[in-house]
């Protein structure tokens, strides 16, 4: 069985007009995987099969329609007796997709630049075609719900996430009785300390701090005559935060590395199976190929056991996925250079994160690249390019949660 | 795949990389990475990763797309619960100052220019390039076009796509329809394609006095066989379902204006000049001139000199600070006009839809995405190229108002250009009157794209065959000086 116990408040869900169970309240592309259903959409261009892969709002892969609504991440949207989803882009069902034929016709890709430009009426019939199948979700059929307007609120200093280095930041601060808010989009703290993949050595969990504001998610940093806001979303409500100083602690994108058939349902990132299974208490398959960069795949392979499920291909390198609307074998390379083809019914794909470098460039900070990734270019105590922009933690490149720790630590005293 | 969004390959990458887009913004234009529901965040760095690998980049040189607000789909209903202050001036934008990279580019490349050329074309936007190739198409093809930044970095690569024949002048008006008519053989002619869809303009007034003028302009466009149709608010229904017209009086409808797909103009463009040996120099600045006996000798740059017969100032709403290096004096003014774009939606919205009152406009791309602006009269002058959650509020408000079913639909992303503004609404065209061989073509307030194939084909024969064109004349810079103004009032965004 995929959950692994039965707490929660039992409920029912609809998916394309077929009951499911779920927990209330858990996301709802959580409640598919732990149903057995890991194929939630098909693609924009090639409509290739789609399912969850980062779990963290930082992909595309587990859009439906919810309730009525396009393109809604999943990954992100609590389970509510009755939920209506859609799988989107699918026709005439996302199982048997009459357009995936589209992938193989065009097997070795589609420059849709170049394609049939010129070719008298075969390019106006693709146009035709193309416009047909262009876009993701339907609009919704009537307005949404009426919003509050949006609060106006000031702050000296935010912290921005309440992972490890935001709130070791915060502890600094606290000690320092400096004023300052944490927001952090999510319902708990402690970011990949709480539910990451498990450490090789204990690591002291950062007190949750009394500042933290929960669910609060920064859509945008923006100015005007007043000076420098947030956009922050909070209860269906948007708040304008004036804010003199920021510490940008938001961590890093869980990347998608490139090998043949990368995109398969049934492939997550290495933290996404860690979330499902310490938070959610879902295996998402039993044998699970643990792929990727060894140390934290080794990492991952323990916890998976531990949960009871069974690791295989541990800290391989991923070849090429195999499987037709999810994947069931993975080609890898072993470490002595050989090639293998191990069955399995999911992958976690394990590799250091891309550091989240948006918010801090938009408040203008440099960013550089390190010849794998783009880092956020600061000093020790975490100073940008701009005087009122700090970063801590993964932002200014991958490391473990303790240097995570000892970042925000540091950057929260020079504050 | 290295973008899962948008269905883009690692092959794709490579491939756009042998075709010369070796910088990261290229890249993400012309494959589409980065342009989809995450924006980037999971494929970035795999695609600089295989950029540097691919096109031996050093790390450095590798810089990351400016990423947009906001940075997360956010809906509109969201963005139109932020009051707006209407008569406070539009300050600040993000990212903060770094959407134009001040001084040397650290893409700028390490060889010189060309020493010499038969013409220089300052500004490879649309209209540089259309001229280019519309010279080469007569046989000129001794030819440099200079670019400060990577090709679709001006407002030719920030711009809606629209094209329309409903204009306020008979000049405009077959200017206008000239263009569509070389649009609709473009890819014949180039082998790329630029999506127009003719699915009309739809323009809505509200006040009575917008309302004639609609009127007026209708009867204009019967006149120079534009088939404008006045509309009633059941016949506006009837094309956009769902639209409230609340508030407006009347509308008006052309069929045969569209939508195209800007990027690929300027690539379509560039990819057939480049085979005739034209060289586009990107990540170039111009630095200043050589002049004696009244003439321009050198064009100077920050990659050496380069000699030429004559030079054409083409860029945009970035001219007059270039035009002053040649102590000419251009009345333009640069104004930020604010863009977004929605996540991609399933095709429903068949016209541009315009609000005339409040320059309003709303169209579905190609790829399903609601991309659409509204120019802010409180904007003040300058080269500003940040975004504002003004905009955003004002936008969704005004979009809202018409298509209420949209409220829960998401902006993905938003950026803003320069509109390149003249005292009347026209653009500046011709010699120079103090420098007859420094040549002008700017000023077309926001809308040069749907002009620039109509302007560069008579530009191109006016300066091949020396035949006198009035395009050149009646526009020239001149007029300001002898107060002959060319207004033109169907301006938008």
């Amino acid at each position: 069985m995929p959950r692994l116990d039965a707490e929660g408040t039992d409920i029912s869900i609809e998916l394309d007009g077929q009951a499911y169970p779920a927990k209330a309240g858990e996301p709802v592309a959580c409640s598919l995987i732990a149903a057995g259903e890991p194929l939630f959409a098909r693609s924009v261009k090639y409509h290739r099969p789609r399912g969850p892969y980062c779990f963290a709002a930082a992909c595309s892969s587990c859009l439906m329609r919810v309730d009525g609504v396009p393109n809604v991440f999943t990954c992100r949207t609590a389970a509510k007796q009755g939920m209506r989803l859609e799988r989107q882009n699918a026709f005439p069902s996302a199982r048997l997709d009459m357009f995936a034929a589209t992938d193989w016709v065009f097997m070795k890709g589609m420059n849709h630049h170049e394609l049939l430009a010129g070719v008298p009426v075969a390019q106006d019939v693709m146009a035709v075609v193309a416009r047909k199948l262009a876009g993701l979700g339907k609009i919704p059929d009537a307005p949404g719900p009426a919003r509050e307007p949006a609060l106006v609120q000031h702050a000296e200093l935010v912290v921005v996430g309440g992972g490890v280095s935001g709130l070791a930041a915060s502890q600094a601060l606290l000690e320092r009785g400096v004023d300052h808010l944490v927001l952090e989009r999510e319902a708990f703290s402690g970011g990949r300390a709480a539910y990451g993949v498990p450490e090789s050595h204990a690591v002291e969990l950062p007190l949750p701090s009394p500042r933290v504001r929960y669910g609060h998610n920064v859509m945008g940093l923006f100015e005007d005559g007043r000076g420098r806001f947030l956009a922050v979303l909070a209860n269906e409500r948007l708040i304008q935060l004036y804010v003199k100083r920021l510490l940008v602690a938001v961590g890093s994108h869980p990347p998608l590395p490139a090998f043949a058939n990368n995109d398969l349902p049934g492939i997550y990132a290495g933290r996404a199976v860690s979330r499902l299974l310490r938070r959610h208490r879902v295996l998402p398959g039993k044998r699970i190929a643990v792929v990727g960069e060894p140390g934290e795949a080794a990492r991952l392979a323990g916890l998976v056991e531990s949960f009871g499920g069974e690791p295989v291909a541990v800290g391989t390198e991923p070849v090429a996925a195999h499987g037709l609307n999810a994947v069931s074998s993975i080609e890898v390379k072993r470490r002595s250079g050989e090639h293998e083809k191990v069955a399995c019914d999911a992958v976690a794909v394990c590799a250091s994160g891309s550091p989240a470098f948006e918010l801090a460039r938009q408040g203008g900070a440099r960013v550089v690249f390190d010849g794998t990734r783009f880092i956020v270019e600061a000093d020790a105590e975490g100073r940008t390019a701009h005087p009122g922009v700090f970063v801590a933690g993964e932002q200014v490149g991958p490391c473990s949660v303790a240097e995570s720790h000892e970042r925000g630590r540091r950057v929260g005293v020079a504050l | 795949m290295v973008c899962s969004c948008e269905d883009v390959s690692a092959d794709d990458v490579t491939e756009a990389i042998a075709k010369g887009y070796t910088d990261i913004e290229s890249v993400k234009r012309y494959t589409g990475f980065g342009t989809g529901m995450c924006q980037g965040k999971q494929c970035h760095a795999t695609v600089a990763t295989l950029l540097a690998r691919e096109a031996k980049s050093r790390p450095e040189h590798v810089l990351p797309f400016t990423p947009r607000p906001p940075l997360n789909p956010t809906e509109l209903s969201y963005w139109a619960s932020v009051p707006v202050e209407p008569n406070v001036p539009v300050l600040g934008g993000v990212p903060a100052a770094l959407g134009v990279t001040p001084g040397v580019h650290p893409l700028k490349p390490d060889v010189p220019v060309p020493a010499r050329a038969q013409v220089v074309i300052i500004g490879a936007g649309i209209m540089g390039l259309a001229l280019a190739y519309n010279l080469m198409r007569r046989g000129v093809t001794d030819v440099v076009l200079l670019e400060k930044g990577y090709l679709c970095h001006g407002a030719s690569g920030r711009n809606g796509g629209g094209v329309r024949m409903q204009w306020g002048t008979a000049t405009n008006i077959a200017l206008a329809r000239r263009s569509i008519e070389l649009m609709k053989g473009f890819a014949r002619e180039t082998g790329i394609n630029v999506w127009l869809r003719q699915g009309g303009y739809l323009f809505l007034a509200k006040g009575h006095e917008v309302a004639q003028k609609l009127e007026r302009a209708a009867e204009l466009h019967n006149r120079h066989g534009v088939n404008t149709r006045l509309l009633s608010l059941e016949g506006a229904r009837d094309l956009v379902p769902g639209l409230s017209m609340k508030g407006v009086q009347l509308a008006a409808f052309n069929e045969e204006d569209g939508v195209i797909f800007p990027w690929a103009f300027l690539w379509g463009y560039a990819a057939a000049l480049k085979k005739k040996g034209v060289r586009i120099e990107t990540f170039t600045r111009v630095t200043g001139f050589e002049q004696s006996e009244g003439r321009v000798k050198k064009v100077l740059t920050d990659r050496g000199e380069i000699a030429c017969e004559v030079a054409v100032l083409a860029a945009g709403a970035w001219s007059p600070p270039i035009a002053a290096l040649a102590g000419v004096s251009l009345p333009n003014e640069p104004h930020r006009h604010e863009i977004c774009s929605s996540e991609p939606l399933k095709p429903f919205l068949g016209p541009l839809v315009s609000v005339l009152d409040s320059g309003l406009y709303f169209s579905q791309s190609m790829r399903g995405e609601i991309v659409g602006g509204m120019g802010d009269p409180s904007e003040p002058p300058g080269m500003e190229l940040g975004s504002t959650m003004r905009f955003l509020a004002r936008y969704s408000q005004g979009l809202l108002e018409q298509l209420p079913n949209l409220s829960q639909v998401k902006i993905l992303r938003q950026w803003s250009g320069p509109y390149d503004v003249t005292p009347d609404n026209s653009p500046i065209l011709g010699r120079t009157p103090s420098l007859p061989n420094l040549l002008q073509m700017s000023g077309f307030v926001g809308h040069g794209f749907m002009m620039a194939p109509a302007v560069a084909e008579r530009m191109a024969e006016w300066m091949c065959t020396g035949q006198p064109d009035e395009l050149f004349t009646r526009f020239n810079l001149d007029r300001f000086a002898a107060g002959r103004l060319e207004r033109e009032d169907m301006i938008i965004g």
